[in-house]
């Protein structure tokens, strides 16, 4: 059946894009971010623990506002220590996943009385944020700082740009949209689960790669991640070819897809080129 | 106050290293005013702490007589200030409209095509033609430098700073450039030159200020002086060094007879593609016989990274041969290149030839850490008085060898590095701007080892932009332009220089 | 900038309290929890060695490899197949002869579940942080399949049967005993620190980690350096899960690594540039993995000992990336 495919395709996707363009101005500002696991964690935890208390939107607000400050830990961590990006970004999934644990422990977050968050508009915002990022990047003063601090943060420098400022606005944008990432696995489920995020902050950032650092085709590979998993819900027990693949096969396609998918050459040769550097 | 810029008291320093000491630079509005100094001197470090670059750990900067304390370049441009750095400050991956907005662009959201008439009108202005909506990668040295100026332009900068500014043009680009700076100084504009190339000072500028290891020696009128003086102010008394480059076609040393015998290094109709795929060597050929120096010269860009590569064994060639000491090389890795006696001095040291976070005994066995190892295991020892030949060998300044090498500077580093390839039984020098960073005696030095070694039977081959030194100090000059390899009628000047671009 | 740092370690501190403080468990009550649970016990301490021993070897698997400038988040895929295979492997033939094949097979399998990553990492550029989190979850998955189907024992949980035979103890006394496995894996990181400051494939290593153009240029082809680093610190992961087999678990199961892969990436940060430091980090580790026990008990949840260690990564790391004084 096409249409449940389609919007479940959508509702799969769109974590993931969130996360994608969190990870993308981050990189394209030059920090390289492998901490989008622990930004979707620390939103869907925060938004699960400040619901019951606060209302639904609410906890959004406050989920995105902490995401946003674990973000900035990873700007200050590498833009003033100048500590190695993939480093601080493994402390921030620690720091995610340690934070997280001790929150929901305490506050009983597994609990089942979590009011839904609105989930109408997510997927449209989610839809819609690859392209209005592209339209920055082309056609504003901010876009083209941001390309050009990634590209190389000395020249720019020489140009009057200043990469640790124009990399905190990214940064910050990448915890807005990351931490939406996560408030909307919340706004699905009732309740938070530690393992809830379950590699999407790392599936994203492979189709980020996979986009060759742009938007448009990052939207494209995160469908593409989507709809791997929509077809897995809708063939799970069902036979392919005649063969009866087990539960197992169909969750590690994704993961199997995205190591193919780097080993064909996809996306390589448009990094960045001061992506990582200081 | 007719002083565009007043510097006063200006001191630098890097930990223990003094850069510049209570340097004072007085620049009157609307002149051609040089500054001149041998490498290491302090000439870029002063001009970046003019630019916001640097911060001066004592002394005041006065622009157009108002006391300026900048915290970053974009200060300095709102002052009015504008540099050119020496490797342009140009991003590849924009296009040359992108580049000439970045920091300036007049807008949050600003109009492109009313970005791209001002554009226009500018390089008009000074004679340029650009294709603004193509990525600058596209641009040569020269077209690069042109871009830069616009810049300037673009902000309207009154002072304009521009660093060693030939020192990767050809001869012809090299004049058209001080055309342009004629017609910006009679529009109004203050333009200081950094320069070591006096003949460029003696005919342009009306000003001069000579620096030595940090100091201001001198200051007066290029009317009052000549070119002699100068050049005994940069180096300070005693004698030049032997071929001691500062433009001023310094007759190189007397030639030693080359070996006849087989050559030493052979490269036969040679195409090399470059990351994007164009061919950036085409069909090149060489040979070099043992005890040779050949230079090559030619404007950057134009295949000598290619050329370089293939003979490491860094990139494959499409086409052609490199035979090294009569074996063929040509898909050889560096290792078995490096065991026949292939020695590098590489273009960018940071980058290619030494490792900033180990110590300088570690570094010393680059390239020939298996010469100093019994089964496997390292023979530190004999590693480690390995490691204090190299250091004395060009007398390298360091604070011991078990120290980093991101504690030495970088013209120490760049001794290190040259005294490393001369010292191990090299059959072919392999070297890329191998002076860069050196001062005038570390360069005499250089080059007097380079000799040594090939009155031995070692055959060298440098890479250089700078056709003074190449003049001055080679047996043989190829040219590279467009990727083909060519040999001028005469190892002179013009001739040379006119391979260079063509024509 | 030594301010800088006290910064860091003053917020690190002002957090940890602070958490505490919202527990409603005082700081000294909390560290005496955790000492106390950790090493002030007989039982305690042989958890804590315990839990030390697949931490030491899979860390000095993912050092290696961050020596050639490799980010081995893969650990934990590597050591879990490594641990299977071993464990098939030691069921059907016995004795010692079971436990030394076992232990090949784990390392081959750790090896060639590693592969891909350098592979892919040195001829297509693909970053190997994604290729092996990837892997990761493939093993997992392949892993809990076959565990809870074609290889699983009878009887109704997802496991294998059991191995008879097993590495025997060092030490044992009252309630604290060592086993044989800890100077192994002692052994692995003295032998690692060896090799990488002692010889020359240990210099070539390095070099392609730490600039690989220089290191072209200096004889050693960095790709082929990069597949072999991945092989081997996948070969010792599988070492990892092989010896956690033989040594304590003598089977294997659904949810057999609590994550020790993820955490010896937590180790081998936390050791810096010494292979030896990887023994009192691996140590570390594993004392607050037991101690964290123990705090859950007095209602302060476990997650803060990962806070705590992700904070000392962050601090240690800081510590490292000070710049270097110019002398000449």
């Amino acid at each position: 059946m096409p249409n449940v495919l389609v919007s479940q395709t959508l509702a799969l996707s769109t974590p993931l894009l969130f996360a994608a363009m969190g990870g993308y101005a981050s990189e394209r500002s030059g920090v390289v971010n492998i901490g989008l696991e622990g930004l979707m964690l620390t939103a869907a935890c925060a938004a699960a623990v400040a619901a019951p208390h606060y209302g639904p939107y609410a906890a959004v607000a406050i989920a995105l506002a902490v995401t946003v400050l674990l973000s900035l830990l990873h700007w200050l961590a590498t833009q003033v220590y100048r500590i190695d990006h993939v480093i601080s970004g493994m402390a921030v999934n620690l720091l995610a996943a340690g934070g997280t644990n001790f929150v929901a422990s305490l506050a009983n977050a597994a609990s089942s009385d979590v009011p839904h968050l609105p989930v109408v508009g997510y997927e449209g915002v989610a839809l819609g944020l690859p392209f209005v990022v592209f339209l920055y990047v082309r056609a504003t003063r901010g876009g083209l700082r941001l390309v050009a601090t990634g590209a190389d943060p000395d020249k720019a420098r020489l140009a009057g740009l200043v990469p640790e400022r124009v990399r905190l606005a990214a940064l910050i944008a990448t915890g807005l949209f990351a931490g939406l990432g996560g408030t909307m696995l919340v706004a699905y489920t009732e309740g938070f689960t530690n393992d809830m995020v379950a590699g999407r902050g790392y599936i994203a950032l492979a189709a980020l790669v996979l986009g060759g650092w742009r938007p448009l085709p990052t939207l494209v590979a995160c469908l593409a991640f989507g709809l791997m998993s929509a077809l897995r819900i809708q063939y799970a027990g069902g036979t392919v070819l005649g063969v009866s693949p087990p539960s197992e096969f169909w969750a590690a396609l994704p993961y199997l897809a995205t190591v193919v998918a780097l080993a064909g050459l996809l996306g390589r040769g448009r990094v960045p080129a001061g992506l990582g550097k200081s | 106050m007719s002083s565009a810029v007043s510097l006063q008291g200006i001191t630098v320093r890097f930990g223990a290293v003094t850069a510049l000491d209570g340097v004072d630079l007085e620049v009157e509005r609307g002149t051609l005013h040089a500054v001149v100094g041998e490498n290491g001197a302090g000439k870029t470090t002063l001009m970046r702490v003019l630019y916001g670059a640097q911060r001066p750990t004592e002394g005041t900067v006065l622009v157009e007589g108002e006391a300026r304390r900048f915290h970053g370049s974009k200060d300095a441009i709102a002052a009015g200030v504008g540099m050119v750095s020496q490797h342009y400050a140009i991003i590849p991956e924009l296009t040359a409209l992108q580049n000439l907005m970045l920091g300036a662009e007049g807008g949050a959201a600003p109009s492109r095509a009313a970005a791209r008439v001002r554009a226009q009108d500018l390089a008009d202005r000074m004679g340029f033609a650009f294709e603004w909506d193509r990525p600058a990668q596209e641009l040569g040295s020269a077209g690069a430098q042109k871009l830069e100026i616009l810049k300037l332009l673009w902000r309207e900068a009154r002072i304009m700073i521009l660093d060693e500014p030939t020192a990767m043009l050809s001869p012809a680009d090299g004049d058209a450039l001080f055309g342009s700076l004629r017609v910006l100084v009679d529009a109004g504009a203050t333009v200081i030159l950094v320069t070591h190339r006096l003949p460029e000072v003696i005919d342009h500028c009306s000003r001069v200020t000579v620096l030595r290891a940090g100091r201001r020696v001198a200051d007066m009128a290029v009317a009052d002086t000549n070119a002699r003086e100068l050049a005994s102010l940069i180096v300070g008394g005693g004698d030049m060094p032997e071929g001691a480059t500062l433009g001023l076609g310094v007759d190189g040393l007397a030639r030693e007879s080359v070996r006849a015998g087989a050559a030493v290094l052979s490269v036969a109709g040679l195409t090399v593609r470059d990351a994007r795929g164009h061919e950036a060597l085409k069909n090149a050929s060489l040979t070099v016989r043992p005890g040779e120096v050949v230079g090559i010269a030619g404007v950057d860009g134009n295949g000598q990274r290619e050329l370089f590569q293939a003979i490491v064994g860094a990139v494959r060639p499409t086409e052609g041969k490199v035979e090294l000491e009569g074996k063929d090389v040509t898909f050889a890795p560096p290792a078995e290149r490096l065991r026949l006696g292939l020695r590098l001095i590489p273009e960018d040291r940071h980058q290619e030839g030494v490792i900033e976070g180990w110590s300088l005994e570690e570094n010393s066995a680059l390239g020939l850490q298996r010469s100093f190892a019994e089964g496997g295991r390292i023979d530190e020892s004999g590693r480690h008085h390995w490691a204090q030949r190299v250091a004395d060998r060009f007398s390298t300044r360091h604070g011991g060898l078990g120290l980093p090498m991101a504690s030495l500077s970088g013209g120490n580093q760049q001794r290190f590095v040259a005294a490393r390839a001369l010292e191990y039984g090299p059959r072919l020098l392999l070297a890329f701007s191998p002076t860069r960073g050196l001062d005038l005696k570390g360069t005499a030095d250089v080059y007097d080892a380079i000799r040594a070694r090939a009155r031995d039977g070692m055959a060298a081959l440098v890479v250089s932009f700078d056709l003074d030194e190449l003049l001055a100090h080679c047996d043989r000059i190829v040219v590279l332009n467009h990727g083909r390899l060519t040999e001028p009628a005469a190892r002179e000047r013009d001739a040379i220089g006119r391979e260079m671009v063509g024509a | 900038m030594r301010w800088r740092i006290l910064a860091l370690v003053a917020g690190a501190v002002l957090i940890l309290l602070g958490a505490l403080f919202i527990s409603h468990v005082g700081p000294v009550t909390a560290l005496s929890a955790l000492l106390k649970g950790s090493l002030g016990t007989a039982p305690g301490l042989t958890e804590s060695l315990r839990q030390t021993t697949p931490l030491l070897i899979a860390g000095v698997a993912v050092f290696l490899a961050l020596r050639a400038g490799l980010f081995n988040i893969g650990a934990e895929g590597q050591l879990i197949v490594g641990a299977l295979a071993c464990t098939l492997v030691a069921l059907r033939l016995p004795g010692v002869v079971g436990m030394v094949l076992g232990t090949l097979a784990a390392v081959v399998a750790g090896a060639l579940w590693a592969w891909p990553a350098g592979a892919i990492k040195a001829y297509r550029g693909g970053h190997e942080v994604i290729t092996t989190i990837m892997l990761n979850n493939v093993a997992v998955l392949l892993t809990g399949y076959l565990v809870a189907g074609p290889v699983r024992a009878p009887g109704g949980d997802t496991t294998t049967a059991s191995i008879a035979s097993r590495l025997p103890n060092l030490l044992k006394s009252g309630g604290f005993s060592v086993s044989l496995a800890l100077p192994v894996a002692i052994l692995a990181a003295v032998a690692l620190a060896y090799w990488l400051r002692r010889t020359v494939t240990g210099y070539e290593l390095r070099a392609a980690g730490a600039n690989p153009t220089a290191a072209l240029y200096a004889g050693v082809d960095p790709r082929r350096t990069a597949v072999r680093a991945m092989l081997a610190s996948g070969a010792i992961a599988g070492f990892a899960g092989a010896v956690q087999v033989l040594a304590y678990e003598g089977r294997f199961y659904s949810g057999f690594s609590p994550g020790y892969g993820f955490d010896a990436l937590g180790v081998a940060l936390l050791a810096g540039e010494s292979a030896l430091a990887l023994i009192p980090a691996a140590f570390l580790f594993g004392a607050l993995a037991k101690g964290a026990l123990s705090l859950q008990i007095e209602g302060v949840p476990k997650g803060i000992t990962t806070v705590v260690l992700a904070l000392l990564i962050l601090i240690a790391a800081a510590l490292r990336s000070r710049g270097v004084r110019k002398v000449a």
